[in-house]
């Protein structure tokens, strides 16, 4: 096993995105870690190179506290604008992500259902078209419908996130017929983000085509973090070789894998 | 006089620039942001821009997110 992933070298089939050629396609989140001592190690056994955080108020109990103390360098930082409940106030977070000089990268959140945290794909579209009309690389995190795929598209946005199932749940791809059509009918890569609860979710999500996936939550409350960013690492690189090996065809009935011919009990 | 910071009320003493205001709240000056009255305060201009009363302050900092 291990000449097969040697031999599979990840950056001769880089993912290229916002004009950067990405060799890992496993982007991590770093919330809902229980210190943030262990985001440097998680990270470094995820391989990830692109990071997701969140803006947020000061929190005056702990002023000096910054998760970019903690990311490793060349991280790309890919600032998510969490909170927003309109294009408006995801516009302005990305501007202030910015500003705080965390480059040009920004995944677009924008939720105003409080329990489920489905994204409104309308004012996303909203946020998509202003962002790239200032320069930001834009990945919007959606809902899995191809009309609005097809919008974020035009609107100029350097992927499309859709959800597997609802943000935290852990509960895999429960949207993946739709999630299959956006692979099959969207050109921009498709990242699956949201809801990839195990690394086998990660693995069926690349094999059947996703650019990428984004996990936060399955890492973050794992048991053991930096075990699960490494399943996570080779889930994905597998499920990688998978889809690029060419999957054979299903059937519905058997079809033998030994010769049918020359059976002991014959004549 | 007083200034709302982070949605909150707050009496500064008058001739603080927004910088020393950071500094007294000992907020990491690496990576915050500065929204003044709703407008991006880029960090060449905390030392030279003096709070004035109701001025409206948002301090922002990363955390952990997906």
């Amino acid at each position: 096993m291990n000449d097969i992933i040697q031999s599979f070298n990840p950056s001769d089939d880089s993912l290229l995105i916002g004009g950067v050629n990405l060799s890992s396609r496993l982007f991590v989140g770093t919330g809902k870690f229980s210190s943030h001592e262990i985001v440097p190690r998680v990270l470094e056994a995820s391989g990830a190179q692109v990071v997701t955080m969140a803006l947020r108020r000061v929190d005056w109990k702990n002023p000096q506290e910054n998760i970019l103390n903690y990311m490793p360098q060349n991280t790309i930082l890919l600032p998510n604008t969490s909170g927003a409940r309109t294009a408006e106030e995801a516009v302005r977070i990305a501007r202030l992500a910015q500003a705080a000089g965390c480059g040009n990268w920004v995944k677009i959140e924008v939720v105003q259902d409080q329990r489920y945290l489905l994204p409104d794909n309308w004012e996303t579209l909203k946020a998509t078209e202003q962002l790239v009309k200032e320069g930001f690389v834009v990945l919007p995190y959606m809902s899995p419908d191809l009309g609005a795929a097809r919008r974020l598209q035009d609107a100029g946005a350097a992927a499309i996130m859709p959800l597997g199932s609802p943000i935290g749940s852990n509960r895999g791809l429960q949207t993946k017929e739709l999630i299959r059509i956006l692979i099959e009918e969207i050109s921009l890569p498709i990242i699956v983000d949201a809801g990839i609860g195990r690394p086998s979710e990660a693995a069926e999500a690349m094999e059947m085509g996703a650019a990428a996936v984004l996990v936060n939550t399955a890492i973050a409350t794992a048991g053991d973090p930096v075990f699960m960013a490494q399943a996570f690492r080779l889930a994905v690189t597998a499920g990688r070789l998978g889809y690029l090996a060419g999957p054979g065809e299903r059937r519905f009935e058997a079809a033998a894998s030994s010769p049918l011919i020359g059976f002991l009990q014959e004549g | 006089m007083q200034i709302v910071v982070n949605g909150k009320a707050q009496e500064i003493l008058s001739e603080c620039t927004v910088f020393q205001l950071l500094e007294d709240k000992a907020v990491t000056l690496k990576a915050a942001v500065v929204e003044l009255n709703g407008i991006i305060l880029k960090q060449e201009h905390w030392q030279s821009t003096l709070l004035q009363t109701s001025d409206s302050l948002e301090i922002l900092v990363f955390m952990g997110g997906g």
